[in-house]
């Protein structure tokens, strides 16, 4: 019976100063099963892959193949197994076609000359087989991220691997491409491949996998099938505890307006037009007003004209009755401006500072953390320690862990905790819960109903129509630089929602 | 209640790593000398049997070794200079290393590379000669004009390395080159300024043109205090570099004029995002760079007996500029750490010169040679610092599965089998070599996700 399973990693066990990664893990893949790896931000999805691909060596546990036990220790010996993985960051070389890619490592030569005509052969059999449909001849950085995935994926199967990996295969693709991601691994299945989906997104592997291993801060929790579950039991076992989808949230109860936009333009830094056309809009005390749109339409360089990263072209923003259209950033979030920004290693974080630095990133100019120029270290760190317990932001060895260590969500929660402890009057918040799992999830939809309960405005900027329906008390539709609607969350229908944001209805 | 013991338990850890830091940074460094003497010996060999002048034996390249690792007290095996003196002037040069090695730091904590270092170190010396002399010509008392000319070197250096500051702050031109342009514009305003301003000039000594007169001629120079040395160079200004470079600690690390230079250095958007300045945090970070390399040369020149020669000064830039870089590297730009940094490479510097005077590696250009070969290889610590902790690919074999290193017996049988495992991967070696590193680096990151 043994040979049922192709790979067995058995009682896995890895620890990270002063955390254990992985506790006693036991993962069992079939072969030609779709085998998802179902668990929270930080519960040890990645490090368990990353024994099984080479890069750690874990302290306790073994590892079979064919019900042989082996030794994995470099990505080279994971590939001579024929474990293949396809990373969230692809590893492509950006100015190298996708045929020179897939070779790339593995060149068949002739007198040392590429034998790129077999090659080729080769290459679109595989994409014919597995209905992998891509130009081998296009540069990387000319295609779509769902064709460069396709690489990722055709990269393995030229090396013949078994065992096919897929970490967050979803986080950067379209709806579209999603689905026809869920078809390929489908098609792979069928053909005999053993997949393994990392995951957090519920849907997908309700929709796509056959069975289903959970882990939770680092523990194994079970596997199931998919078959005989739901989704509510799939989170519980994820989370822990009941997850509620639909945000809890009362009515809401507009007051005076926070913040006041008007004839605002923005130039593009990306081609000659305005990114911003002239709109105009207002946020109200008590109400959360959400941006929608498709990516790339404006939303971004509005929320830079609005919290002082880029400058406006024309237009006015007040902000509580005072202009901040021309205020320098500080002045900005110190009129009670704070911003969860769209790219947290980017803007948000300085990830090579510790967490308590992070914290007080504009906070350590104040009186309270500063005397005569000279940083009060004490003081930081009990306002981090503070933080850190309020708003349950994990870490190796807290207040002073190096951000960039951290889990994504519990960076994004260390973002949190900074901007709504400055209890902001207007909390501009940009794709909040981007590759969150459905935990984190809930718990900023939570604080931002918070927010606007405690009678603060809130603007959201998101491209999830969940979260657009869900949380927002009125819905914006940014289409071309340009709001064409606007439209009650409790009256409009997510069909209609996307109708406004591809720009086939307006109501403005 | 709060275990009085847990925060000591955590600091082994922290120490452990500092120690491993320490570690890797002196074995790079005896790996650089080992390697440095191997090239004497090759020397030797080469100049015995292919050049035609057949002067250096190839017993000397024993001796030479010796000199190199004895450094100042290499007097020892038989020489006329005292070590004392040696001592005292491996700190004199120390001195102006460890303010350019500080620009040069603080620069790179800012996300800047400060290549103007031999500029604005030019800029100094102008100044604080001229001001210097000018003073003490009127007859102003020697210390008070000691102050002010050593204040207008820092001002003139912080004003030169604004220049690149300000290109880059306002108009994002990227300030190497333009410190590369101000170096020069330096290098041939200092030496078009001495040939003018002839009182400067040393026209008292028979046969000697193209120096200035010493500022100690008029009682302008940098107090002794208790650094006498054998009466070497050596003065008080070793005492200020050190304190400069606390200076720089402190203000790095422990004010919020650091924090913000260091979030600037970090992550210039996340520094924008937060509010600060980032145009101001780059023009004052340079501003401070060309201040601190400004006072190493006024602490030279200052010395009281140091003459600086003008008439080539416009076609080759002051070394010890440059040097600043590799200094503040060798101590990751650490500002405490350039302190030893800039002691060892003066130690070599001295190293090289006795190489030249005890031993028949009388070519200035060898010594060089050797003293760059062990800088070149002392900035591996990095490296070093991989293998210690078993990171390294090639030599991860240097510990066990579970972490603990272990005996040499094993590490031999290890060896063994990575070499054979090596050669049967040779073909299947698959993919990715370059990338299997940022693999690792995006598995850390997510590292509990």
């Amino acid at each position: 019976m043994n040979n049922d399973y192709i790979v067995e990693m058995l009682g896995i066990t890895k620890e990270f100063p002063g955390i254990i990664a992985n506790d006693n893990i036991t993962l069992q893949l079939r072969r030609g099963e779709i085998h998802a790896l179902l668990g929270e931000n930080g519960a040890g999805k990645s490090t368990l892959m990353s024994v099984l691909f080479g890069l750690y060596k874990p302290e306790k546990g073994i590892i079979k193949k064919n019900g042989e036990q082996i030794e994995i220790n470099d990505p080279n010996d994971a590939t001579r197994y024929g474990i293949g993985m396809v990373h969230q960051h692809f590893k492509l070389v950006e100015c190298f076609t996708v045929l020179e890619n897939i070779i790339l490592g593995m060149e068949s030569t002739k007198f040392g000359f590429l034998k790129k005509k077999e090659t080729r052969k080769r290459i679109v059999e595989l994409s014919k087989k597995y209905g992998l449909d891509v130009d081998p001849d296009a540069r990387i950085d000319e295609i779509t991220v769902g064709m460069q995935q396709r690489t990722e994926i055709l990269k393995m199967l030229y090396r013949n691997n078994e065992v096919l990996i897929f970490d967050e295969p979803t986080a950067v693709l379209t709806p579209q491409e999603i689905d026809e991601l869920m078809h390929i691994m489908k098609n792979l299945a069928r053909e005999g491949k053993s997949i393994l989906f990392i995951s957090h997104k519920l849907n997908e592997i309700m929709s796509v996998a056959d069975r289903c291993s959970i882990l939770r801060k680092g523990k194994y929790i079970g596997t199931v099938d998919i078959k005989d579950t739901t989704k509510e039991e799939l989170s519980r076992m994820m989370v822990g505890r009941e997850v509620k989808f639909e945000v809890e949230k009362k009515e809401a109860k507009p007051g005076e307006c926070i913040l006041k936009v008007e004839g605002l333009t923005v130039a593009s830094k990306s081609h000659g037009n305005n990114a911003i056309k002239n709109i105009s809009f207002e946020v109200r005390a008590g109400e959360i007003v959400c941006i929608a749109g498709i990516d790339g339409n404006g939303q971004s360089e509005c929320v830079y004209a609005l919290t002082g990263l880029e400058k406006a072209t024309s237009g006015k923003v007040t902000l509580l009755s005072e202009d901040i259209t021309h205020a320098s950033v500080r002045k900005r979030s110190l009129c009670g401006m704070s911003h969860i920004p769209e790219d947290r290693h980017k803007y948000g974080l300085v990830l090579d500072f510790e967490l308590q630095q992070n914290l007080v990133l504009q906070k350590y100019f104040e009186p309270r953390f500063q005397n005569h120029g000279f940083i009060k270290f004490d003081e930081v760190k009990k306002y981090a320690d503070d933080l850190i317990e309020k708003f349950d932001v994990r870490s190796g060895q807290g207040a002073i862990t190096k951000t960039r260590s951290m889990s994504g969500g519990n960076q994004q929660k260390a973002i949190i905790a900074r901007e709504l402890d400055k209890n902001p009057k207007l909390l501009v918040a940009v794709q909040p819960t981007r590759g969150l799992d459905v935990g984190a999830i809930e718990y900023i939809h939570k604080n931002l109903v918070e927010q606007r309960d405690k009678g603060n405005a809130v603007l959201l900027v998101s491209l999830e129509l969940d979260e657009v329906m869900s949380v927002s008390d009125r819905i914006l539709v940014m289409y071309e630089g340009e709001i064409t609607g606007e439209l009650d969350p409790k009256k409009t229908t997510p069909e209609e929602l996307g109708l406004y944001m591809s720009g086939a209805k307006r109501n403005i | 209640m709060k275990n009085p013991f847990k925060k000591k338990l955590a600091l082994p850890s922290l120490s452990s790593d500092r120690t491993k830091t320490i570690a890797s940074s002196l074995v790079s460094i005896g790996m650089g000398i080992v390697f440095g003497c191997l090239l004497l010996f090759l020397i030797a060999c080469f100049d015995q049997f292919i050049s035609d002048y057949q002067d250096i034996p190839v017993g000397q390249s024993f001796k030479g070794m010796l000199v190199i690792i004895l450094g100042v007290f290499s007097s020892a095996i038989g020489g006329g200079i005292s070590t004392a003196y040696l001592i005292g002037d491996m700190l004199f040069r120390a001195t102006p290393l460890i303010m350019t090695g500080l620009s040069a730091a603080l620069a790179y904590k800012t996300g800047l590379f400060n290549i103007g270092a031999p500029g604005q170190y030019l800029m100094g010396t102008v100044t604080s000669i001229s001001v210097a002399l000018t003073l003490g010509m009127n007859g102003v008392n020697g210390f008070i004009s000691w102050i002010v000319a050593f204040l207008a070197a820092i001002i003139a250096g912080a004003l030169w390395g604004c220049i690149p500051g300000l290109f880059k702050a306002f108009f994002n031109v990227n300030e190497v080159i333009t410190s590369i342009m101000t170096n020069w514009i330096a290098a041939n305003f200092v030496t078009w300024f001495f040939s003018t301003m002839k009182q400067f000039q040393n026209t008292l000594t028979v046969n000697k043109t193209g120096y200035t007169i010493t500022t100690g001629t008029y009682g302008v120079a940098t107090p002794k205090l208790f650094l006498n040395f054998d009466g070497s160079y050596a003065n008080g200004g070793i005492l200020i570099a050190i304190l400069l470079a606390v200076g720089v600690y402190v203000l790095l690390n422990k004010t919020t004029f650091g924090f913000e230079l260091k979030a600037c250095g970090s992550n210039k958007n996340a520094a924008k995002y937060a509010g600060m300045s980032a145009k101001r945090n780059i023009v004052l970070s340079m501003a401070l760079a060309g201040g601190l390399s400004a006072v190493g040369a006024a602490l030279y020149y200052l010395q009281g007996d140091i003459e600086y020669s003008w008439t080539n000064a416009y076609m080759s830039l002051p070394q010890v500029g440059f040097n600043g870089i590799p200094v503040a590297l060798l101590a990751n730009c650490n500002p405490i750490g350039t302190i030893f940094a800039a002691l060892f490479m003066a130690y070599l510097n001295i190293s090289g010169s006795q190489l030249r005077i005890l031993t028949f590696y009388d070519s200035e250009y060898i010594s060089n040679i050797i003293i760059a070969v062990i800088v070149y290889l002392s900035a591996f610590s990095v490296f070093f610092k991989s293998v210690i902790n078993g990171e390294h690919k090639l030599f991860s074999f240097a510990k066990s599965k579970d972490g603990e290193n272990d005996g040499a017996k094993n590490f031999i049988k290890r060896f063994a089998d990575k070499i054979s495992s090596l050669k049967k991967n040779k073909n299947t070696v698959a993919a990715d070599k370059q990338s299997d590193s940022a693999e690792k680096e995006c598995v850390k990151e997510d590292n509990n996700g």
